[in-house]
């Protein structure tokens, strides 16, 4: 307002004087905050450009917060994934070349450490960055896994089987009553000899693939039948020297395994071979035998081991899957059945996928920018995972009795197993595959991440010369002003001197 | 006898001196007294007997230019005007805070975005959680206390009001006053100049407050008009009133007609009976009082909707799920068109249908708008904000089939025809073989409260304990004063973890509903009513929710900016009008000091004539 009244000298230089002084505050306290103004209005036509310049930077500072986060995660899991890779090479070396010597527990010196590789692997996928475990999919608040003693050994009150007693119920499921492989066998003096699987369907024992032979004058059939079945007839002419039975047969791992007899005249006869005998009858009981000895020895080194590995695929799948014993005794059970929580261990207890198309990457998405995202998530029940994990276990799990006989053997055939299956397979997804995913999201990231720097540098730029002062300018107006306004106040001194008053 | 002619002159001359001397001294006295006018002595030579003449002392003069005076009232209540405005408009921008600062909406919804942005990076943290409650409640409480900030300027206007009127009102009866006083004639005495001084000074005060017509007449009297013409002033003064309502909430408004207005209005009621409501009417145009009653009525009001657009877009926009119509059944052929759900469609929430007319090829976007309170309808365009839609309000309480036959009379001429197959369903088809018009599409927008519906939507921010559904009521829309109101829904104070759990058995880890939301607050484009200043009816502005806040932080500090600018612009103008009221009809000391020489002179000079007329007398008399 104009100052009214005040005397014809006073206002008009008052009202300048007030002015500069309002001027010369303003000016003090941008020099303090450095800010040209503390209001919307005092920063000029760009305010509404400086607005969006601060959501900027705040976004790019909440993209920083996301990738630091990410990133820390990564690296927990990346750590994980490393101790993963680093268990299957020594289980797998341990698999391959160690000794097949029992101990006092049933176990070689390799199965002993592949428990306490088991044991490690379960406390890497159970690892957490922060309070999220990161290898549970979306339940990051839930461990990925039952405990390495649950797994292996069951419940601790003995309600829920483990995979020790699923391995044991599926060993005698597989090999049967008779220890055969759940196959029947005509007994001596019986012509033709015949070898039939004793139930269809049926997913236990060994299964007849194909049989072929040169026996000189002889009939062999089949597999054939329902049940499939085989039978060799000599029809009463004696095979050759070196003529040969072949049969090969399927085991529950998938594996394929032939026993081939040979005909010889050497007595006795080595493993493999059978005599040749003085009539075609005395050679069917020959050959009888020894092809029941053979059968027995599959059963009882290579099909323990394949069952055994059938038996923790079953387990680590989902459902977990064991013997059915609805309606069958184990020994002359036909099919698996699935393992309900209430009477088999879980594994797997993170978050299972939604549907075909919910990858395990998915599950944890972090946006780094506008519209780049990145995905880090992971499950334990992966196929990398899993298959490294059931094949430890299977190695840790399996006991054998010193007296057995076929003791040798059936570690040989399970060490076999596990060290092939430990090997990247063909097709399968790997531990290092899921590596180059994380180091596909890390990378990106990081672009991300020095993108973000640079512009936000531009930006933060841009803020500073809109809301920002230069102190220099500042001072150098501040300067000016109180130049002007001691000039203001020297002049009104002087102005109100000269009165016609004074002089009279 | 002519020495006692000349005695006489003399000694007239001495009293005028001494008279101009107490002017002199009564001028520089008053040198500094507002409105105080200089006063000169009015004298005239009167001849006495045969030769010369004395001197007579005709009145007082006030040297007043009257030009300068009425430039000046004009300029005084442009200046309050734009003063009072920008004044206002500054406070205002302290209600938005310092930009730079943590206190500011967009720095409450920057941490906002940057909260939500940390809990879809870790959507099982606790604490991430509570993170996004907090910076949820930040800009809740933000724009409340930025829309208590802004009626508490309306409050301000509304009492700033009362005292201008009391104000005016007094000075309205003090010129009447003085009016009647001067009445006894055309004097120029000092008394008469000193009142006249007095009138001046009520006029400017008036002229503050308002725009104002001065007329005087030959006998002294001044008569007040408003410039638009309604008389303020003659011989009695006009009384203003101004009720003034001690409450003022955003849902407050002033409304021409009494049994409706919620704030004060201003009154004038003649000496002689009859008033005027001088609101209604826009009497008033400028000084304090226009630019209380525009700031109330307008510019705060504008402010206030621009945080109700927020905050309501605020909410709707993280509530609000559309749901497309399934086609309807084969068993309608050959009419065709489409079957939505009517469930869950609260008041204010709307049913999309979108048909064309094949007659004229124009294809047309109905809104079909829940309402419950029949007393609104029909529903006005700018129900929705959406520029290119026909809005058509319908009743709700009366159940669905009250609503077919709303709609089947409403939009038979349309060639629609809508049905309720069963339950909550509603059907809406086109006319079949007639062909003359088709369905393109058919679907509901409604406001999801449930947390765990198993769609990411929800009501995070409640108004009050109630959704927001922007349900239209007999008081106007749920829209109005929302920004007072907003809060963060009380269910997620209480269970956190429905910021993640969008349906019975979320994952802990699943970012489902916090990418939603991220994705709502920074890329959603929507429109936004032209009431906030920002767009207008035919172009409504569009896009995201930091595009809209920057749009209306920017326009309130260019105003702000603006009205500073003229207010200091105006200042100047006063200034240089003052000053040259003050050089034109102040007291200059100078010319008063130089007046007072001149006087001292001719005071000596009378007394010498004086003495020279005794020393003749002297003389006379010793000769004799």
């Amino acid at each position: 307002m104009a100052i009214d009244g005040v005397g014809s000298r006073s206002s008009y230089i008052g009202t300048s004087i007030l002015n500069l002084k309002s001027q010369l505050d303003d000016l003090n306290q941008q020099l303090a905050t450095g800010k040209i103004s503390s209001t919307y209005a005092g920063q000029g036509v760009n305010r509404g450009l400086a607005v969006g310049l601060r959501a900027q930077v705040s976004a790019f500072d909440a993209y920083a917060d996301t990738a630091t986060n990410i990133n820390t995660r990564i690296n927990v899991a990346n750590l994980s994934l490393q101790g993963l890779v680093d268990l299957n090479t020594q289980v797998k070396t341990a698999a391959n070349g160690s000794s097949i010597a029992l101990g006092t527990n049933g176990q070689t010196a390799g199965q002993i450490s592949a428990q306490s590789a088991f044991a490690n692997a379960i406390e890497l996928l159970n690892t957490r960055s922060g309070d999220r475990y990161l290898f549970s999919g979306r339940a990051t608040d839930t461990p990925p896994t039952a405990t390495a003693d649950e797994i292996l050994n069951g419940s601790a009150d003995g309600t829920r089987a483990g995979l020790s007693q699923v391995i044991t119920e599926r060993k005698t499921a597989d090999l049967g009553a008779s220890g055969m492989g759940r196959l029947n066998m005509s007994g001596a003096g019986v012509s033709p000899i015949t070898l039939a699987e004793d139930v269809a369907p049926s997913v236990f024992g060994l299964k007849l693939s194909a049989a072929s032979s040169t026996l000189t004058g002889a009939t062999v059939t089949g597999p054939a039948g329902s049940p499939p079945g085989i039978s060799v007839n000599l029809n009463g002419v004696n095979p050759s020297e070196g003529d040969k039975l072949s049969i090969t047969f399927k085991l529950p791992d998938g594996t394929s395994e032939s026993v081939t007899l040979t005909a010889t005249t050497k007595s006795p006869p080595q493993p493999g071979e059978f005599l040749i005998g003085a009539t075609a009858a005395n050679t069917t009981d020959n050959l009888q035998g020894a092809l029941s000895g053979a059968v027995k020895t599959l059963a009882n080194t290579s099909l323990v081991a394949a069952s055994a590995v059938a038996a923790s695929n079953g387990f680590f799948g989902s459902p977990p899957m064991r013997v059915d014993t609805s309606s069958l005794p184990l020994d002359s059970a036909t099919g698996l059945v699935a393992g309900t929580p209430t009477n088999t261990i879980s594994w797997y207890t993170g978050e299972v996928a939604q549907s075909a198309t919910d990858s395990a990457r998915g599950t944890a998405v972090g946006k780094i920018d506008q519209s780049i995202t990145v995905q880090y998530g992971a499950r334990a029940n992966e196929d990398a995972f899993r298959v490294q994990l059931q094949n430890i276990a299977v190695y840790a799990a399996v006991t054998t009795s010193a007296t057995d006989p076929y003791a040798n053997g059936q570690i040989t055939a399970l060490s076999q197993r596990v060290a092939l299956n430990l090997s990247p397979q063909q097709g399968v997804q790997t531990i290092q595959d899921i590596q180059a995913d994380f180091a596909g999201a890390q990378t990106a990231m990081k672009a991300a991440g020095a993108r973000q720097a640079q512009v936000k540098t531009m930006t933060q730029t841009m803020l500073d010369s809109i809301e920002g002062v230069s102190p220099e300018e500042t001072a150098t107006k501040i300067l000016a002003l109180q130049t002007s306004l001691s000039a203001s106040y020297q002049t009104t001194a002087m102005l109100y001197q000269l009165s016609l008053a004074k002089f009279l | 006898m002519s020495l006692g002619q000349a005695l006489a002159t003399a000694m007239s001359g001495l009293r005028a001196n001494q008279a101009a001397l107490a002017l002199v001294s009564s001028n520089v006295a008053n040198s500094e007294t507002p409105g105080y006018i200089k006063k000169s002595l009015i004298q005239t030579a009167t001849t006495t007997a045969d030769y010369g003449s004395s001197v007579r002392i005709a009145g007082v003069n006030r040297e007043l230019d009257a030009f300068v005076q009425a430039q000046l009232r004009t300029e005084m209540s442009g200046a309050a005007y734009a003063n009072i405005r920008s004044t206002f408009l500054s406070n205002l921008q302290g209600v938005y805070g310092n930009p730079d600062s943590t206190g500011t909406l967009e720095a409450a919804f920057n941490t906002l975005t940057t909260a939500i942005q940390a809990l879809s990076t870790s959507p099982d943290s606790q604490s991430a959680r509570i993170g996004v409650i907090n910076a949820a409640q930040n800009i809740a409480q933000q724009l409340n206390q930025a829309s208590q900030g802004v009626q508490a300027l309306r409050n301000t206007a509304e009492n700033g009001l009362a005292s201008s009127v009391s104000t005016a009102n007094n000075a309205m009866s003090q010129i009447a006053a003085i009016n009647n006083q001067l009445l006894s004639g055309n004097q120029t005495d000092a008394s008469t100049a000193s009142l006249l001084d007095q009138r001046d000074q009520y006029i400017n005060q008036l002229s503050q407050l308002m725009d104002i017509k001065v007329v005087t007449n030959g006998s002294n009297q001044v008569s007040v008009f408003t410039t638009s013409g309604v008389q303020l002033v003659g011989v009695e003064a006009a009384k203003l009133t101004f009720d003034a309502q001690g409450t003022v909430t955003p849902n407050t408004f002033w409304n021409a007609d009494p049994t409706k207005s919620a704030l004060g209005t201003l009154n004038i009621y003649f000496p002689h009976g009859g008033s005027m409501d001088l609101i209604a009417t826009n009497s008033i145009r400028s000084g304090t009082i226009a630019g209380y009653i525009e700031l109330r009525d307008k510019t705060l009001v504008q402010a206030q909707s621009q945080l109700d657009q927020l905050a309501a877009s605020l909410s709707s926009t993280l509530s609000d799920q559309t749901v497309a119509g399934t086609a309807a059944p084969a068993s309608t052929l050959p009419q065709q068109g489409f079957d939505v759900d009517l469930a869950g469609l609260q008041s204010g929430n709307v049913i999309h249908v979108s048909y064309k007319d094949n007659v004229t090829g124009r294809t047309h976007n109905l809104s079909i708008v829940r309402v419950d309170d029949p007393s609104v309808l029909p529903l006005p365009n700018s129900a929705t904000n959406d520029p290119n839609d026909q809005v058509l309000g319908v009743d709700f309480s009366g159940g669905i089939g009250s609503v077919v036959t709303q709609l089947n009379a409403a939009l038979g001429g349309a060639n629609l025809q809508f049905s309720n197959p069963s339950g909550t369903t509603l059907r809406v088809l086109d006319d079949g073989a007639a062909n003359q018009s088709d369905v393109l599409s058919a679907s509901t927008t409604k406001t999801v409260t449930a947390a765990n519906s198993g769609a990411p939507q929800f009501s995070l921010f409640t108004d009050g304990n109630v959704a927001y559904t922007g349900a239209i009521g007999a008081n106007g829309s749920q829209q109005i004063g929302l920004a007072a109101r907003i809060t963060v829904n009380t269910g997620l104070l209480s269970d956190p973890a429905q910021l993640v759990a969008y349906a019975p058995g979320t994952a802990s880890g699943d970012t489902t509903r916090p990418d939603f939301i991220l994705s709502q607050l920074t890329n959603a484009s929507m429109y936004y009513s032209p009431q906030t200043g920002v767009g207008t009816p035919s172009a409504p502005y569009k896009g995201t929710l930091l595009n809209y806040t920057q749009q209306f932080l920017s326009t309130q500090g260019n105003a702000a900016d603006a009205a500073k600018q003229l207010a200091d612009g105006q200042s100047v103008v006063l200034n240089t009008l003052q000053n040259k009221m003050n050089a034109t009809s102040g007291v200059n000391m100078d010319d008063e000091m130089a007046h007072l020489l001149a006087l001292q002179n001719a005071y000596s000079a009378n007394a010498r004539v004086m003495s020279a007329i005794k020393d003749m007398y002297t003389a006379l008399l010793q000769s004799m």
